[in-house]
């Protein structure tokens, strides 16, 4: 009963969200004759402007990415990737590493695949690379960097190759110290799949469209969210104090890596949001930007714990933190 | 058959955005929020919203229980009835909210204030010089080669022959589509271009440490949308500079000179002649990409 009620509440709202939207269409002229604009400060239009400009910037770039994995979703078996992990550990984490930069996936979508391959026995290390470069090395990613930073190609490699190598570091350091695989939840038998297999081609195609819609409503709030704090930073904070809170690269470096991590963006459009702080800070920085904020973040962070073990999601930050800094850190002293 | 209210709303935002996007290439205010180079890549992203709207519509209705749509593929998305209510009012009103804001409010154009946070033509050299330590100033910051595809493009020997205007033209007409290389040269060597005169449109900006006869005449760089907006424009010098607001539209002509700013030497244009104009229909400028081959 309470169930019931509490659903047609929620109906009601968002019915009246429908009415107001279309009102505000409608009457859109009217009210501009009437003056709403006038009583909004000139400064939230600014931040709307923004805002705007980065979500438009930036969907494309999510739209491609959420039919891609919704593609994966519906077509690639885990199986069939669990298959071609080797034996030996290095070549397992080189495997994991490569095969993520191949899995063009977003930090979101990326934590479930990982769970259900640990699941099914791959190696908690080869989990982590695959998570790591999952989000963060893929041609998605190589081609929106590519373009933020100006058609440059310089940026996107960078961030490929230090980011490749600062995932391969810590996986192999995670295959140091954790053994078992890590689940907060043991596996259970799983009981799907074979139904999947006879679905026709149509169907399937169908499947990963309704897949794709989902998951852009499951990751387009941390969007919107995203590029409004984006918009917020911009309009209202001034550049002269950001640098002052980030002078010299070792403060600007971790100031840009807790904006990565607070952030929460989608790596296919962190690329742009990383280059609108190009004439503030540091190249080292924002490269520490993009290769953190795909590894680890706020939101992120919660799927990791309710995934694993408090201790291993802890330690597998603490890790991520350091080998980026030092990755970074390395690249300036070059 | 039931009718699945949530479904349906999911269904009415992807439409809107396809709807926000579409409308803004119609009436041209994506101007406003993107260098039309990349237009191609909203438009794609409209129909994309177009297809998936299309494909949400079959969702709406179902027959009865056959919504419990089994999770096949291990994937933990919110398919639509899973969340508590309050966790889904939140969800969809951020959803929402650029929505309202889109359609509701109008876009403006970057202005003075946004020049100060950001810091502008004078603190933006001192920003520069702070960091030389680190980073070398991107050459591509001027001139940006690469194949492209837009209307901004040049070829080469476009770019050269535009480039020799600068050096031989009486008088330096900065338009739109040489703003940015020429502020680069001039900025680059400013010795070279002493006693020249320039012509140029722009914004005023002034800040603390201006005196009453200085304005900075703006204009914004977009390189790809205006959140990655920087400010380019020169120092100006004229009596009645202390007359004309922030943000007012300006043409001028006048004779650059050099000065010292805070210790760093930059151009500064002696204003002979100066007239207030409506902001133009395209108030910002964008890189230019010149075309190999």
């Amino acid at each position: 009963m309470n169930r019931s009620v509490r659903t047609h509440l929620l109906d009601v709202t968002g019915f009246i969200v429908i009415a107001a939207i279309t009102y505000f269409v409608v009457f859109k002229e009217l009210m501009k004759v009437e003056g709403i604009t006038f009583h909004i400060p000139s400064s939230f239009l600014q931040l709307n402007t923004i805002f705007w400009s980065i979500l438009i910037e930036a969907v494309p770039f999510v739209l491609i990415g959420v039919l891609i994995a919704g593609f994966i979703q519906i077509f690639v078996s885990e199986d069939r990737i669990k298959k071609w992990i080797p034996k030996n550990r290095f070549a397992a984490v080189t495997m994991s590493c490569v095969i993520g930069a191949c899995f063009p996936a977003c930090e979101c979508g990326i934590v479930l695949v990982v769970r259900r391959l640990v699941a099914k026995g791959v190696p908690i290390y080869a989990g982590v690379g695959f998570l790591l470069t999952g989000p963060l090395v893929n041609p998605i990613v190589i081609f929106s960097t590519y373009m933020a930073f100006g058609n440059d190609i310089k940026m996107a490699g960078l961030r490929m190759v230090v980011g490749f190598a600062a995932a391969m570091i810590i996986a192999l350091v995670v295959s140091l110290f954790f053994k078992k695989n890590q689940l907060k939840v043991q596996p259970y038998q799983e009981t799907i799949r074979e139904s999947k297999q006879k679905a026709s081609f149509f169907v399937r195609i169908w499947d990963m469209l309704k897949h794709s819609i989902d998951e852009f409503f499951d990751m387009g709030k941390y969007l919107i969210l995203g590029s409004f704090f984006a918009a917020f930073v911009q309009t209202y904070v001034s550049a002269q104090s950001l640098l002052q809170a980030g002078e010299g690269w070792v403060s600007s470096t971790l100031v840009m890596m807790g904006l990565a991590y607070v952030l929460s963006l989608c790596s296919e459009a962190d690329a742009f949001i990383g280059a609108s702080f190009r004439h503030m800070f540091p190249t080292s920085s924002i490269l520490a930007f993009l290769i953190y904020g795909p590894m680890i973040d706020l939101k992120n962070t919660f799927m990791l714990i309710s995934v694993f073990n408090m201790k291993f999601v802890i330690s597998l930050i603490v890790l991520i933190t350091i080998t980026v800094f030092t990755c970074v850190s390395f690249l300036t002293w070059l | 058959m039931t009718f699945h209210f949530q479904q349906a709303f999911r269904a009415v935002i992807l439409a809107a955005f396809a709807c926000f996007i579409m409308n803004l290439h119609l009436n041209g205010d994506i101007e406003k929020y993107v260098n039309p180079k990349y237009d191609l890549f909203s438009q794609t992203a409209a129909s994309v919203f177009f297809l998936l709207f299309f494909i949400q519509l079959f969702r709406i209705w179902s027959r009865k229980n056959k919504h419990e749509h089994h999770c096949h593929h291990g994937c933990s998305h919110d398919h639509g009835h899973s969340r508590s209510p309050v966790k889904k009012v939140i969800t969809y009103s951020i959803l929402i909210f650029p929505l309202i804001t889109g359609f509701l409010l109008p876009p403006q154009t970057l202005g003075a204030k946004v020049a100060a946070k950001k810091g502008t033509v004078l603190t933006s050299k001192r920003a520069e010089f702070q960091m030389q330590g680190e980073t070398e100033l991107d050459p591509s910051l001027y001139v940006h080669e690469g194949v492209v595809v837009d209307r901004k493009e040049i070829k080469q020997g476009e770019y050269e022959e535009n480039m020799k205007r600068l050096d031989n033209d009486h008088v330096i007409n900065m338009e739109d589509e040489v703003f940015e290389p020429y502020y680069g040269q001039i900025n680059a060597e400013p010795e070279k271009y002493i006693g020249r005169t320039v012509k140029m449109k722009g914004f005023v900006y002034k800040e603390e440490g201006f005196q009453s006869n200085q304005l900075a005449l703006t204009r914004f760089l977009i390189t790809h949308c205006i959140a990655d907006a920087s400010s380019i424009g020169f120092l100006t010098e004229f009596d009645e500079a202390y007359t004309v607001e922030q943000d007012t539209w300006l043409e001028i002509e006048g004779i650059i000179k050099v000065t010292q700013y805070d210790g760093f030497k930059m151009p500064i244009l002696k204003v002979t002649s100066w007239k207030i104009i409506s902001e133009p229909d395209e108030p910002y400028v964008y890189p230019v990409y010149i075309k190999i081959k």
